[in-house]
């Protein structure tokens, strides 16, 4: 049944940073877009840990730094080994950032505010049940028993890809393919943050945290200082959390929140937010087969695209550049007569001239890695041990190779330790 | 025999989201979400399935800043026909009164109407007072906690039934009238694309100043609002001391409840 009169060229199925992205490039361009949101405001689905990196959203926005609601940048980054109240780390400080922190509420609720300037219609409170097919070729999208049909559709539904499931074009997720991310918004002044952190006007840190602090859960740990409030959250992998959590799940971020070694920092804070959401992980297997079919294109974390290195995640940026490569790649099909599979296919070239699959593929087996549980437990535990053999002197002072020796003895073979720090190096 | 049906809502701030602030006693609205009040939702429900029923149309009123446009292009998502805002800085700071008052204009302006439908009360004030207030301007009978209504053959005569805490009660009601539906009546249909689409393309809302109603300013906004806050008392905040009883056997864990109970004074054995 075709119940609209209405008619556009492309429906974008999804106000996050890929549909809003495409959504903007393409009604820049002159096409008729529509953008349908399942949330009550572009943004209210979305959830991240709380860094941007700029770079790409630059070349996609004209001005985006000065424009864009940025909270800081990020001048300061940390990454910790956690192991009972001790705490190894590592710090970079530098005066210009790359990246920067934000709510991904204001900045998806910026984006398509773009895209609704530039032209397109946004609609929000839609839920798009099914891509609506006629004789092989996706021409529209369904909801409820409502038909609006397109010349094409980009599908940026996120991670949680019913579309794409109930279309057949993907299976349903499994536990191993995804984590759980897990965050608080806590509420601090901007003077607060500054002296707490060491940061000083609109500079902002970025810490990512291993160890204990997921309690045994492989996973890890982030704090994110937004102008005046601060993100902390945890990402653990969904099929070891599924056995291995024994309590609700927002038990394991009080106790974060909690801990000696952080609770100094935000401990006169107020919780403002709680939230949690799915993160692709096992990209391999969860990118679609293809990103294209006939009269559909697939962008954002629907797609798979978002980089987990461990000590940074990279997901609104790849999302909002795959969502631009879609827009060029329809773009290309209206010049060349049509969005049949052959024309769309551009998208996926597009994509791996571009740092998107460059560097998923890059990083393809990092996945496998973040499996072994001694870079989670045992590696963060010795991290502490050495540390505590060379700091925590009574009298004697130890030779680097002696405190070593002693913070592995019998806990892990020079075998295992240099094979897994081999493996490491070569594939992060 | 069509009903046109008028339904008020109301934009109101997300009041599961909402704090206090404990200085000044008003609301901290800052970032706290705007939402249809959901009661006022169950009106146009009800709206909406008596226009189902017997044809008609169905117009939604609100008295708001520009900012509530997206609350009625909500209900006209679900199936309202048009939507009117007025919408002034002269209406801004408005008791119940002065906000009943201007939705009476607005009423009288529309002209033919057979009958008006509010939500049971608002969950950011909860007064319950606007529909017997528009009855009262209007000169219009009122019945309130309505959960169903049937339209008699003669096309004029409404036969209402309202819920009472253990009783329904039935009235019959010559139109024009208003009533206000009683919280959960109904659950307030999904929004259809088409209709929604509608709401964005052929601009179903008007927004009405002070210019285009016959309002006496005084009786508006702050001016025509008798009603003054004298002071917000604080329920005492009692510090939590977040014991947690350490083990596992329950009958070890009853017994220390127990003593924890008696020595707070909480429990006298």
């Amino acid at each position: 049944m075709d119940a609209t009169s209405y008619r556009f060229d492309v429906v974008v199925v999804g106000a996050g940073p890929a549909g809003s992205s495409a959504a903007y490039t393409l009604a820049k361009r002159g096409f008729k877009v529509l953008l349908v949101e399942r949330g009550r405001s572009p943004g209210a689905k979305n959830m991240f840990g709380g860094r941007v990196y700029v770079s790409p959203l630059k070349e996609i926005y004209p001005d985006f730094e000065n424009k864009a609601p940025i909270h800081r940048w990020v001048t300061r980054e940390k990454v910790s080994l956690v192991d009972g109240d001790n705490m190894t780390t590592l710090e970079y400080e530098a005066r210009n950032s790359k990246s920067f922190t934000t709510y991904l509420t204001q900045l998806s609720g910026w984006m398509a505010k773009q895209a609704e300037e530039a032209g397109a219609l946004l609609l929000n409170e839609i839920t798009v049940d099914r891509l609506y097919m006629e004789n092989g070729f996706v021409r529209g999208i369904v909801v409820g028993e409502e038909v609006l049909k397109a010349d094409v559709v980009i599908d940026a539904e996120g991670i949680n890809r019913l579309v794409l499931e109930k279309s057949g074009i993907v299976p349903r997720l499994k536990p191993s393919q995804v984590a759980l991310g897990i965050k608080e918004v806590i509420k601090l002044s901007v003077e607060e943050i500054n002296t707490n952190f060491g940061l000083e006007g609109n500079e902002g840190l970025a810490w990512i945290l291993m160890g204990d602090v997921t309690k045994g859960v492989p996973g890890g740990a982030f704090i994110y200082t937004n102008r005046d409030s601060v993100s902390l959250g945890l990402v653990v992998y969904l099929e070891d959390a599924i056995y291995k959590v024994n309590k609700h799940i927002s038990n394991y971020i009080e106790e974060l929140r909690l801990h000696p070694l952080l609770n100094k920092y935000i401990k006169e804070g107020r919780i403002m937010e709680y939230s949690s959401h799915l993160i692709p992980e096992d990209i391999g297997s969860i990118m679609p087969p293809k990103p294209y079919y006939n009269g559909l294109l697939i962008a954002g974390d629907a797609a798979g695209f978002l980089l987990n290195l461990g000590y940074t995640y990279r997901g609104v940026d790849f999302a909002a550049y795959s969502g631009y490569l879609a827009a060029k790649a329809v773009e290309y099909g209206h010049d060349n007569g049509g969005y049949n599979e052959e024309n769309l296919s551009i998208y996926k070239k597009y994509l791996e001239e571009s740092f998107i699959l460059k560097q998923l593929k890059k990083f393809k087996d990092v996945h496998s890695l973040m499996k072994k549980e001694r870079l989670f437990e045992l590696y963060p535990s010795l991290a502490n041990h050495i540390a505590r053999e060379l700091f925590h002197i009574d009298y004697e002072s130890p030779k680097i190779l002696e405190a070593i020796k002693k913070a592995k003895e019998g806990r892990v073979g020079w075998f295992t330790l240099l094979r897994d720090l081999y493996e490491v190096s070569r594939k992060i | 025999m069509p009903l046109d049906i008028i339904v008020g809502i109301k934009w109101v701030p997300n009041t599961t989201a909402v704090n206090i602030d404990p200085k000044t006693g008003t609301l901290i609205r800052e970032g706290i979400p705007s939402v249809v009040n959901p009661h006022d939702l169950t009106a146009v429900e009800m709206a909406l399935k008596l226009k189902d029923k017997y044809g008609g149309s169905v117009t939604a009123i609100s008295m708001a800043p520009p900012s509530a446009l997206a609350g009625l292009e909500h209900v006209i998502g679900m199936g309202v026909d048009r939507g009117i805002l007025a919408s002034d800085r002269a209406f801004a700071g408005a008791d119940t009164l002065a906000t009943s008052y201007v939705l009476a204009k607005v009423i009288e302006k529309i002209g033919r109407f057979d009958l008006v439908i509010m939500g049971h009360e608002t969950i950011d004030s909860s007064t319950a007072h606007i529909g017997a207030q528009v009855a009262s301007w209007l000169n219009l009978p009122y019945v309130y906690y309505v959960v169903d209504a049937v339209l008699e053959d003669d096309g004029n005569t409404l036969e209402v039934t309202r819920i009472l805490e253990n009783a329904y009660e039935k009235y019959r009601i010559r139109l024009p009238a208003v009533i206000s539906i009683a919280m959960h009546t109904f659950n307030p249909r999904r929004v259809r694309l088409s209709e929604k689409l509608r709401a964005k393309m052929e601009k179903p809302i008007e927004i009405w100043s002070i210019k285009d109603l016959e309002i006496d300013p005084n009786c508006a906004g702050l001016r025509g609002s008798p009603t003054v806050v004298s002071g917000i008392d604080f329920v005492p905040k009692v510090p939590r001391k977040n014991e947690v009883f350490q083990g596992s056997d329950p009958k070890e864990a009853a017994r220390w409840l127990l003593s924890k109970l008696i020595e707070e004074g909480l429990l006298d054995l």
